[in-house]
């Protein structure tokens, strides 16, 4: 499987470490009145579609930057790869 | 006073070589690394006269010095035959905002070099798993190479140096040797 890295091209899957739904970027403030139940969403619960995913990966073998990678679940097709940085801070889509 | 001998990462007094086939692998002990990383949306600064290369890539060698992109706003500063000085104060000296780590001895240099860029194109097929593009003259880049994280420089198309882990050093040489001796064997079979 190859990953297209946004600064490095397409580089083999091998490189990286898979660390689950991007939807970790979206931390919950620990400050809010809500923090308790926003919390256990946050630790506890997860979709799990069957078709397209985005997932954090980290270029452990590589440029050790995290990526956010869109993939369909049900053929394993990787749709593209955004620095989850620019994801964070909202520079891209 | 205690009367010390300093040891490279291969455990032996003198730099280690070995001819293999059209190849040559040469253990570099004299490379002065730091890194260095510059907080993001700051414009990367001129370090001896360097321009601090974009991802994937190294910079030409000015005096013994070069650079080498190693993640977004991060680079690995080289001064080849310095490896005795304090390399992070050095890099201190030029550049106030950044944050600068020595990595002197955090990595072992093992310089492959031969006749054509093709015998060295050769071998990196065997070596790593990247398209050809990624190991071009004036790439630089990291990548696994048997479950090692190595950075493979190449500074011109007929060189190719691998910075491994020094603890890794002996595992590293090994996959050299091995893959040229294999590669020599091959050859003459084929011929």
């Amino acid at each position: 499987m190859l990953i297209p890295h946004p600064l490095l091209g397409l580089r083999d899957a091998q490189e990286f470490t898979y660390l689950g739904d991007a939807t970790l970027l979206n931390r919950p403030d620990p400050q809010s009145e809500t923090a308790d139940a926003a919390f256990h969403d946050y630790v506890y619960l997860r979709d799990n579609p069957a078709g397209v995913h985005r997932e954090l990966w980290f270029h452990d073998a590589g440029d050790r930057s995290w990526l956010v990678v869109t993939r369909d679940t049900t053929t394993h097709e990787i749709l593209g790869a955004e620095l989850a940085r620019d994801v964070k801070l909202g520079i891209t889509a | 006073m205690t009367d010390l001998t300093p040891r490279t990462a291969l455990g032996a007094t003198a730099a280690r070589n070995e001819t293999i086939g059209a190849y040559l692998i040469e253990e570099n002990t004299e490379l002065g690394l730091a890194s260095v990383a510059i907080p993001a949306e700051t414009i990367p600064p001129v370090l001896f006269g360097l321009t601090l290369p974009k991802p994937g890539h190294l910079t030409l060698e000015i005096d013994g010095k070069f650079a080498i992109w190693t993640a977004p706003n991060q680079w690995l500063f080289a001064t080849d035959g310095d490896a005795h000085q304090d390399c992070a104060a050095l890099v201190k000296s030029k550049i106030a905002m950044a944050y600068i780590t020595e990595q002197t001895d955090a990595w072992v240099a093992f310089k492959v070099s031969s006749q054509t860029s093709g015998q060295i194109n050769t071998l990196l097929e065997r070596l790593v798993n990247l398209p050809e593009t990624a190991t071009d003259t004036g790439k630089a880049t990291r990548t696994n190479i048997h479950h090692m994280s190595v950075f493979v420089l190449r500074p011109t198309s007929t060189q190719v140096t691998f910075l491994g882990p020094r603890t890794q050093a002996g595992s590293l040489w090994h996959v050299l040797e091995t893959t040229l001796r294999q590669q020599r064997a091959n050859s003459g079979a084929l011929s």
